[in-house]
């Protein structure tokens, strides 16, 4: 019998096809023996509506990354980045993490990841025992939470109570001046949007008692039209208003309300407005909206902070968010931990880390800090400022007062069964 | 869709009904064999990253091949069958985390939970027929995701269940340990797909084909067409609960994003891949899937643009699955043999 060649795939070019297969899964593996770089893994969100996060924690990484490298690395060791995209879903950050460490061989987590897919990460590094710095997750149970509580993961990231603790005490010193008792409130339904606008509203009313919170709002995640909100606002007729609405939430936001003229109503206090990613968005940037600082040039006002702020802008052509510097800060945590440990060895490292205070732009008197007791960053530059249209958009912001912070956040902290 | 499930359904028919017994025993055997197969995989490989994959293979595998049942082979197009996955991982990583029951116990309690739910939602959901019943799934998936986000005392909300899933050690399994984790995974999916298998060989299984072919003639046959619809519901509901457990496992928490309909998306894209016209299509879809998705996301952020490329050319390009399209092409190269 005489066979002809089939078209299509013979048995030989199937086989060949399932040993590259097998190569693809084993070939990472080889490659893991122990190289002289050192290798940080980042899962982050690189792509779908908060793009921006992983992008912007990227740049500010890869930023700080050149310095050291250039420095002679981490304890001799140049740092190579590993860093790759879980579309915002916990299931792929918490696949990646796996893989980073598994097979890439990174010996450091950076978890550039939001909300649930911190969390996600988190446990990853509970399994895996790897060192984690979390760099972009606000909530504050993640590190508040004794039961979250790991001793090889830190969080180098601003907190939602800290920022609640100072932006009331800022209201409330311009709620007294001005006779502001009527609130109403207006922010995103889901944890974050929940829990910060809580604790906002707790502080307000400690530290200006005769405030009254007449109406709420709770517009979905993500949602496009918010004149409903916007009109039930201005039928309450209130005297201030705050929100928690963040990037692009927040920039329509002030979009459709200014076309009913809400901003000449109200006082408005937008925590999350004074980020460069909102405030060069916005198309008409009304006067005198209150906001907290995430990232701005200005503030803290000293010359690093400014040039730092230049230097990311002129490599990247856009201004730094506030992630940005989050980020830079825990890649200039690791470098001082492992000089101060003399080693890259994750363990030693942690052990460094935990307490540990470097000098930083970002830091609110020069410096930064590790907390020891729960491994989350403090001394962070917090204040709170007003916004004026153009650059440098909040000219004059009022540093918070880190004494009241720790006291009042240890009381919260009780409050929550945490301690 | 349904055009071309009425036009391959029909092939299937052709197995006389004799053949079931020996039927049975090669799928119990080609099952142990697989089974075999793959425990010895972390022996023959040291890589880690293939134990991660099988596992999610399982998960993946489980889910979508029970939303098949649904679809290719009742014609029930469920927009909403992630709600299960969900509910799977969620129940489990709950009761595992409040409770301290055995993993074994919270399993079966998982599955009773999902039953129940799954026969309040299917009891209004078969009912409808085609887009109507895909709404209204999705809508129920909407409801249990909003549920989970807005009952953050319980659930976590937005945030997920943290703090780890507890894993007691039962009868010598102790899943906390990876390679245990692995086999247990392996040994769900294939119980999972081998009982599945039963359903789908079953007269039950032809009903649901008919069912899917005519439902007016089936029923005019004496066939109770709801309660089928129903039972068949109700079965893709466990399994896909079983997937969502073994996430959970795998992840260590249960998300929202568990819950959310791009589950079901992908849950549908993954029958597209690999086919519903075969039992293993939606497996060699998981797999594709899952491999396109590692290896483009590490290539690049745009895997959107990629992703969507392929599945455009599985649409209009072979205009069927994967499987669909292999054993199609095998069948014509027999013929020509023989010709």
């Amino acid at each position: 019998m005489t066979r002809t060649r089939k078209p299509g795939i013979s048995r030989r070019s199937t086989l060949a096809l399932m040993g590259a297969g097998a190569m693809t899964f084993s070939a990472p593996w080889v490659a893991r023996a122990q190289a002289k770089t050192i290798k940080i893994g980042m899962p982050t969100i690189l792509s779908g509506r908060v793009a921006q996060l992983g992008t912007s924690s990227r740049n500010a990484v890869m930023l700080e990354v050149e310095k050291v490298n250039a420095a002679g690395g981490l304890a001799g060791r140049q740092i190579e980045m590993v860093i790759r995209d879980s579309k915002g879903q916990p299931q792929e950050a918490a696949r990646i993490a796996r893989e980073l460490v598994n097979t890439d061989g990174c010996e450091m987590l950076l978890d550039g990841e939001a909300s649930s897919g911190s969390f996600a990460v988190h446990e990853v590094a509970r399994d895996l025992g790897v060192l984690c710095i979390h760099t972009c997750s606000e909530a504050s149970s993640l590190t508040a939470d004794p039961k979250q509580h790991i001793p090889n993961a830190f969080r180098c990231v601003r907190q939602g109570i800290h920022d609640s603790i100072v932006g009331a005490s800022y209201a409330a010193g311009i709620a007294k001046a001005k006779g502001l008792k009527k609130w109403a409130t207006c922010s995103p339904d889901y944890a974050y949007g929940r829990d910060t606008t809580g604790e906002f509203v707790l502080y307000l009313k400690k530290f200006a008692p005769d405030v009254e919170i007449i109406s709420e709002s709770w517009p979905k995640l993500f949602q496009p039209d918010y004149t409903e909100v916007v009109t039930k606002i201005l039928q309450a007729k209130p005297q201030a208003m705050y929100s928690c609405l963040w990037g692009g939430d927040l920039t329509s936001y002030i979009d459709q309300a200014n076309i009913y003229a809400l901003f000449t109503q109200m006082e408005v206090f937008a925590v999350n407005m004074a980020d460069y990613t909102a405030l060069t968005v916005v198309k008409n940037l009304p006067k005198g909206i209150h906001s907290g600082d995430r990232y701005i040039k200005t503030f803290p006002p000293t010359p690093e902070n400014a040039a730092w702020g230049d230097a990311y802008k002129a490599k990247y052509n856009e201004y730094p968010t506030n992630w940005s510097w989050q980020n830079a800060t825990a890649v200039m945590f690791l470098n001082e931990a492992v000089k101060k440990a003399g080693s890259t060895d994750g363990k030693k490292v942690a052990e460094a880390l935990t307490g540990l205070t470097i000098k930083c732009p970002f830091g609110a008197d020069g410096t930064v800090t590790m907390r020891a007791d729960d491994h989350t960053l403090v001394g962070y530059a917090i204040g709170w400022g007003t916004t004026i249209p153009q650059e440098p958009y909040v000219p004059d912001v009022k540093a918070g007062d880190w004494k009241t912070i720790f006291e009042l956040e240890a009381e919260w902290k009780k409050s929550k069964g945490y301690t | 869709m349904t055009e071309l499930q009425a036009g391959q359904g029909a092939q299937p028919l052709e197995v006389a009904r004799i053949d079931a017994r020996p039927q049975r025993h090669r799928d119990l055997l080609i099952a142990l064999i697989a089974f075999v197969v793959l425990a010895l995989l972390p022996v023959l490989f040291g890589s880690k990253q293939l134990l991660d994959f099988v596992i999610r293979c399982a998960a993946y595998g489980l889910f979508a091949t029970s939303l098949n049942l649904l679809v290719g082979y009742t014609g029930l197009i469920s927009f909403g069958h992630g709600m299960f996955f969900g509910l799977g991982a969620y129940s489990f990583g709950l009761m595992m985390q409040k409770t301290g029951v055995p993993i074994p116990v919270a399993f079966f309690a998982t599955l009773a939970m999902t039953f129940v739910v799954a026969v309040v939602i299917g009891a209004i959901c078969v009912r409808l027929k085609e887009i109507y019943f895909a709404f209204v799934t999705l809508a129920f998936q909407m409801l249990i995701h909003s549920t989970i986000l807005s009952w953050q005392s319980l659930t976590g909300g937005d945030q997920g269940l943290r703090g780890g899933i507890p894993r007691p050690p039962f009868l010598g399994i102790d899943l906390s340990n990876h390679l245990h984790l692995y086999v247990a995974s392996c040994a769900l999916l294939v119980i999972g797909l081998f009982l599945m298998r039963q359903i789908a060989q079953s007269p039950f299984g032809y009903t649901l084909r008919m069912i899917r072919d005519n439902a007016t003639r089936a029923s005019f046959i004496g066939i109770d067409v709801w309660r089928a619809k129903l039972a068949i519901f109700v079965l893709a509901a466990l399994f896909a609960a079983t997937g969502g457990m073994i996430m959970a496992l795998f992840v260590s928490g249960a998300y929202p994003e568990f819950a959310y309909w791009t589950m079901s998306g992908e849950g549908i894209f993954i029958n597209m891949l690999g086919g519903v016209t075969t039992f293993l299509g939606p497996m060699v879809g998981t797999m594709l899937f899952l491999i396109l998705n590692d290896t483009v996301t590490r290539v690049t952020e745009y895997h959107g643009i990629v992703l969507g490329i392929v599945i455009l050319f599985f649409a209009i390009g072979l205009r069927k699955g994967l499987m669909d399209f292999v054993v199609e092409w095998f069948a014509q190269r027999r013929s020509e043999e023989r010709g």
